[in-house]
């Protein structure tokens, strides 16, 4: 326990000495003039793939360029990372650049030590029309754009064509609406095709998904996008109850099964073949691929989506870099550099064919590797059509919430108390809308947000 | 073990000055030994620990920084909530599947371990290789065993047609789940201690024991048991302080779930802390955990201590 009682000391501690190690390390080279200017990137990229990917980029880009040197360093999970920085942001012990996720966006901004991308866009003149509109609409806070999207992504469902097959059902024509997964998981179940029909993993980013995907809004004041929110209001009206009780429905009548909150599980399951569908990132597409290795065919479709819900649609998930204010001028061009750099059109498309995450550009599909790909598994072009078919609205640009983390953590307690028969699904909303307004009002209050 | 105790009576009484000085002088001595570890403890512990005491009267900035003073608000916060007093809970009941488990199954296998037959060592390696696996690969370990789609356990039950468990995901197994595997994780650590111990037991007593007409059991019981009392008597201490501190196999096997049914108060002091930033309310977290294990070690040592005999 002493352990804990010290360990933000020690963090902070370890930062100092980091970021004494890196001023001493850079000294020389300040002195040495003239010589590469060198940074330090955080990212979270982990796995075998994340990190062989990254590394590539670093290194072709330190050989293209004589005068900036980019050292990556892994920082483990996306809330690792935000963490790591929290603990040193207002000091100057930041990396130049950071990746940091989608949800941390409202953070970063608020914690005042970050120099916004739109500064170098507009003295680059810099194009931003060759961005996705989604990805703009969803990273642009007050028509601002502070950090320069990196590996973007929304949720799909993954199913099993062998299975369909075998239970009945048209292997191309996956199911659309939350009735017609039920039906199918059902159909799976029933036939003996399968004892899963469908795996979902408790994650509270997919309850965001399909609340969006229903029009619905996550907090107020426009989600957060027409001033600060000061409170959530998915628990208010019936598109949140509605999420809650299909899933719930679905695993009390033995048709779908809950893998726990690790997605790792239900990808498990559905590449070892136990489960005929799952929902997950398109960023995994590229291993469950590999996972099934032709042991059976992957399908992939839209995330289910009411049919009237008009206005309905996917957010963005995945992460931004994001440049420091702690670290020096030079420092920061250079970072601006590394970030254009990983968002050129060759890079971005060595990394959607490599993971499943889709460029954040349109011209990256002009690339040959990823025509190659896309001819060879057109799965690859689900989730970017998902993202383009959704309007742009309030509910598809995803809700901005400094304590995001939180409030996701707390959803997933409420999609558990329901899934688990402990809790109504209104219950367990209003349970933990009431908890993430306390946090809010906490966060507003000691940042002096209003 | 044996602090408390006088050292060699003195036989021969110097005069009281004589005496005085070489008492400062020995002081002086033991502090110059003790030095350095005082400052690392000053250091790493106790200037932490009242920090943390300053922390948690203040409702802090998501960056650490003393925000509003609350006094004792962060901690009439806990008592008052629901899911701190559950964190208690799950946190006594962690210890109590674990703490009597872990030496319950120790002391057997180190009683096998310490025979004396050819090839001994291999088994003493087998029983105790656990102390070298990290907490971290042995949760990712059982992840895979507690799998319910591709996990051994859960293949077995189908075997004998017995409906599968959700280890990780019911709310009922989950706790127990993540007990075996910290018991798991720790047999190998209680079987080099008992080990330690028993080889320490003297074969005299125990021969005088047989040639009393003691059986095997009559030696365990009256011979062993007692000789190796301070070993066990010190696993017992170590678990609980360590089982209460468990944090690795929790984050990687549920993340305190399903429902909070694995959510001890590190666990919950980790989420305030390096997830929620409510760094005020998981420091006031920290000195109620560090109150409890002072008063849980004190209990072991007022209950149980009086069974040890120390040699």
């Amino acid at each position: 326990m002493r352990a804990r009682v010290t360990r933000r000391e020690l963090l902070k501690r370890a930062g100092a000495v980091a970021g004494g190690a890196v001023a001493a390390g850079l000294a020389p080279a300040r002195v040495r003039a003239q010589a590469a200017t060198r940074i330090v990137f955080w990212h979270s990229m982990g796995g075998n793939l994340g990190e062989t990917v990254v590394r590539a980029f670093v290194n072709r880009f330190n050989a293209s360029r004589s005068d900036i040197r980019v050292e990556a360093q892994y920082q483990g999970s996306y809330d690792d990372a935000i963490n790591k920085l929290r603990a040193s942001i207002q000091s100057s012990a930041v990396p130049a650049i950071a990746q940091v996720y989608d949800i941390g966006t409202r953070f970063m901004i608020d914690s005042k030590g970050v120099v916004p991308v739109q500064e170098f866009i507009d003295r680059d003149k810099f194009d931003l029309g060759v961005l996705e509109p989604n990805i703009l609409a969803y990273y642009r806070v007050g028509g601002r754009l502070y950090s320069m999207p990196f590996n973007t992504s929304t949720a799909i469902l993954y199913y099993n064509k062998d299975m369909f097959k075998k239970a009945g059902l048209n292997p191309e024509q996956p199911p659309r609406t939350f009735e017609e997964i039920e039906e199918y998981a059902t159909r799976l179940t029933q036939s003996g095709v399968t004892r899963s029909g469908i795996a979902l993993a408790i994650y509270g980013w997919f309850f965001e998904q399909l609340l969006a995907r229903q029009g619905a809004l996550y907090a107020n004041h426009g989600n957060g996008r027409d001033a600060p929110a000061t409170a959530v209001v998915f628990h208010e009206e019936e598109a949140g109850v509605r999420i809650l009780e299909w899933w719930a429905r679905m695993v009390k009548a033995g048709v779908a099964t809950n893998p726990g909150r690790a997605t790792a599980a239900s990808q498990r399951a559905f590449a070892a073949g136990q489960t005929a569908m799952t929902a997950d990132s398109t960023a995994v597409l590229a291993s469950l691929l590999r996972g099934a290795g032709g042991k059976f065919a992957v399908g992939t479709g839209y995330f289910p989506k009411p049919p009237a819900a008009a206005n309905g649609g996917s957010i963005v998930g995945g992460a931004s870099v994001w440049i420091l204010k702690g670290r020096p001028p030079a420092e920061q061009q250079a970072a601006w550099e590394f970030a254009k750099f990983i968002t050129a059109p060759a890079q971005q498309a060595a990394w959607y064919v490599g993971t499943g995450y889709f460029p954040i550009r349109k011209d990256a599909y002009r690339e040959p590797v990823a025509r190659e790909t896309l001819a060879k598994s057109p799965q690859f072009l689900t989730a970017i059509s998902e993202l383009r078919s959704s309007p742009i609205n309030r509910a598809t640009q995803g809700a901005l919430l400094g304590v995001f983390p939180e409030a996701r953590q707390k959803v997933e307690e409420a999609i558990e108390a329901t899934v688990l028969g402990r809790k109504t699904p209104k219950q367990a909303l209003d349970d933990a809308a009431r908890d993430i307004n306390q946090a809010i009002a906490v966060y507003n209050r000691t940042m002096g947000v209003s | 073990m044996s602090g408390g105790r006088p050292v060699g009576p003195a036989r021969d009484v110097p005069r009281a000055r004589v005496r005085a000085q070489a008492d400062l002088r020995a002081l002086a001595q033991a502090g110059a030994y003790l030095l350095p570890s005082l400052v690392v403890f000053c250091v790493f512990v106790f200037y932490p620990l009242v920090r943390n005491l300053e922390l948690s009267l203040y409702e802090t900035t998501p960056f650490g920084g003393l925000g509003l003073f609350t006094g004792a608000g962060n901690y009439a916060q806990l008592l008052g909530s629901p899911a701190f007093l559950n964190s208690l809970r799950v946190t006594f009941l962690f210890a109590l599947y674990t703490v009597p488990a872990g030496i319950a199954l120790g002391l057997p296998l180190a009683l096998l371990a310490n025979r004396r037959i050819r090839g001994i060592v291999v088994y003493r390696t087998a029983y105790s290789f656990t102390i070298a696996v990290s907490i971290a690969a042995a949760a990712l370990i059982w992840h895979w065993l507690l799998d319910p789609n591709v996990g051994i356990l859960d293949y077995l039950l189908t075997l004998v047609h017995l409906p599968k468990v959700g280890w990780l995901t019911d709310p009922r197994w989950a706790l127990p789940a993540v007990a075996a595997t910290t018991v798991w994780k720790d047999l190998g650590f209680n079987v080099v201690v008992l080990l330690a111990a028993l080889q320490g037991v003297p074969d005299e007593l125990v021969e005088a024991a047989r040639i009393d007409g003691a059986g095997q059991w009559g030696v365990f019981r009256s011979v062993v048991v007692p000789a190796i009392s301070p070993a066990l008597f010190f696993v017992g201490v170590v678990s609980t302080i360590g089982v209460v501190q468990s944090f690795g196999q929790i984050h990687i096997l549920t993340q305190g779930g399903p429902l909070d049914s694995t959510n001890v108060i590190v666990y919950s002091i980790y989420r305030n802390a390096f997830f929620n930033f409510r760094f005020g309310l998981a420091a006031a977290q920290a000195m109620i955990l560090f109150v409890l294990v002072l008063v849980l070690t004190g209990l072991q040592f007022a209950v149980f201590e009086r069974w040890v005999t120390y040699q």
